[in-house]
């Protein structure tokens, strides 16, 4: 189960590595894809578009090495659901919204696909939760410290 | 290094992430175009089934009055700063391609703001912008957004298909796919 964990945790903060990645440097992009789901407020909007990409890393990073593993996987599994429900509701009030996933190039728009996706990545993430560290983990060595 | 003394790195690098957000957003070089970008933008009174708000509009190529023509007619509403419109442009080229015999067409400006996020939208910007995105379809500046206040549905681009019977047949705003686009055009000129 140990290497299951780790796999799972390796893709899941490879993805979120990538995403947040590929979402630094354009925040403009960012911030309009956001706003296109028409679910917050400009002033919330703005900031999120700023801050998500280093979260995104950051989450991504500590996944990797397995690091306060279960509350970055509960976190993540949060993001993944909020990301699920705006991506829903877009479809559901027919907004083809551009989700910015990956970054500006990402042209992708908001379908059940989509949502399908997310809520596999929240099931990783869960997964991730509930076995957590797995093998491989900063975590296993600091509680053997 | 101790457990203790990550968690208080983490939860500093995150306070960090998030007072420079906030502090950007509102003071940071790019400040007004996130500001734009982040804003819900107009919702017009045009309505699916509706009968087509009237506007006369200069198109790069020529006058456009939408009481004169005989055409179904395909109008954007776009921003030159809007990333969305840059990426539908090539796909409205595609369709103008198609149906531009069939079909008139007419994209319009929709916003106060220019391509660089932070200037006043002009007609030189509209005409730079056309020529940066190689924008083959008729273009227009409105410097009073009244095609915007009529027809945008809350985001760029916002596209309004409108019949012969000057009712709009279709209606969407964001990054719409050309099969979207040339269903909903198929489906008026059948």
């Amino acid at each position: 189960m140990a290497i299951s964990v780790l796999i799972v945790r390796v893709f899941l903060g490879g993805l979120l590595l990538v995403a947040g990645a590929m979402k630094i440097g354009h925040p403009a992009e960012l911030a309009a894809s956001i706003a296109g789901f028409r679910l917050l407020p400009a002033a919330v909007v703005g900031p999120l578009a700023l801050a998500l990409p280093y979260v995104e890393v950051l989450l991504g990073a500590y996944l990797v090495v397995g690091l306060f593993t279960r509350t970055v996987a509960a976190v993540a599994a949060f993001q993944f659901l909020c990301y699920g429900g705006a991506v829903a509701s877009a479809v559901l009030r027919h907004i083809p919204a551009n989700c910015g996933c990956f970054g500006p190039n990402d042209t992708a728009v908001a379908d059940w696909p989509h949502v399908a996706f997310d809520l596999a990545l929240a099931a990783a993430s869960g997964f991730i939760v509930w076995w957590a560290p797995g093998a491989f983990a900063v975590d296993r060595r600091m509680q053997s410290a | 290094m101790t457990r203790r003394t990550l968690i208080i790195a983490t939860v500093a690098v995150l306070a960090i992430v998030a007072v420079a957000a906030v502090s950007l957003y509102f003071f940071g070089p790019q400040h007004r175009q996130l500001q734009t970008a982040a804003q819900p933008q107009i919702t017009g009174k045009a309505q699916v089934g509706q009968p087509a708000p009237s506007f006369v509009v200069a198109t790069t190529a020529g006058l456009f009055d939408l009481s004169k023509t005989t055409k179904p007619v395909f109008l954007e509403v776009f921003a030159t700063w809007c990333p969305h419109c840059q990426h539908e442009a090539p796909i409205i080229d595609r369709v103008y391609r198609k149906y531009r015999g069939s079909v008139d067409f007419a994209a319009v400006s929709g916003s106060d703001t220019a391509m660089d996020g932070t200037s006043a939208s002009s007609e030189l910007d509209v005409l730079n912008w056309a020529r940066r995105f190689n924008v083959q379809y008729p273009v227009a500046y409105d410097p009073l957004l009244n095609v915007a206040n009529l027809y945008l549905q809350g985001g760029f681009p916002t596209i309004a298909i409108i019949g012969r019977d000057k009712k709009i047949a279709y209606l969407n705003s964001g990054e719409i796919p050309y099969g979207d686009l040339t269903t909903a055009i198929e489906k008026m000129l059948r």
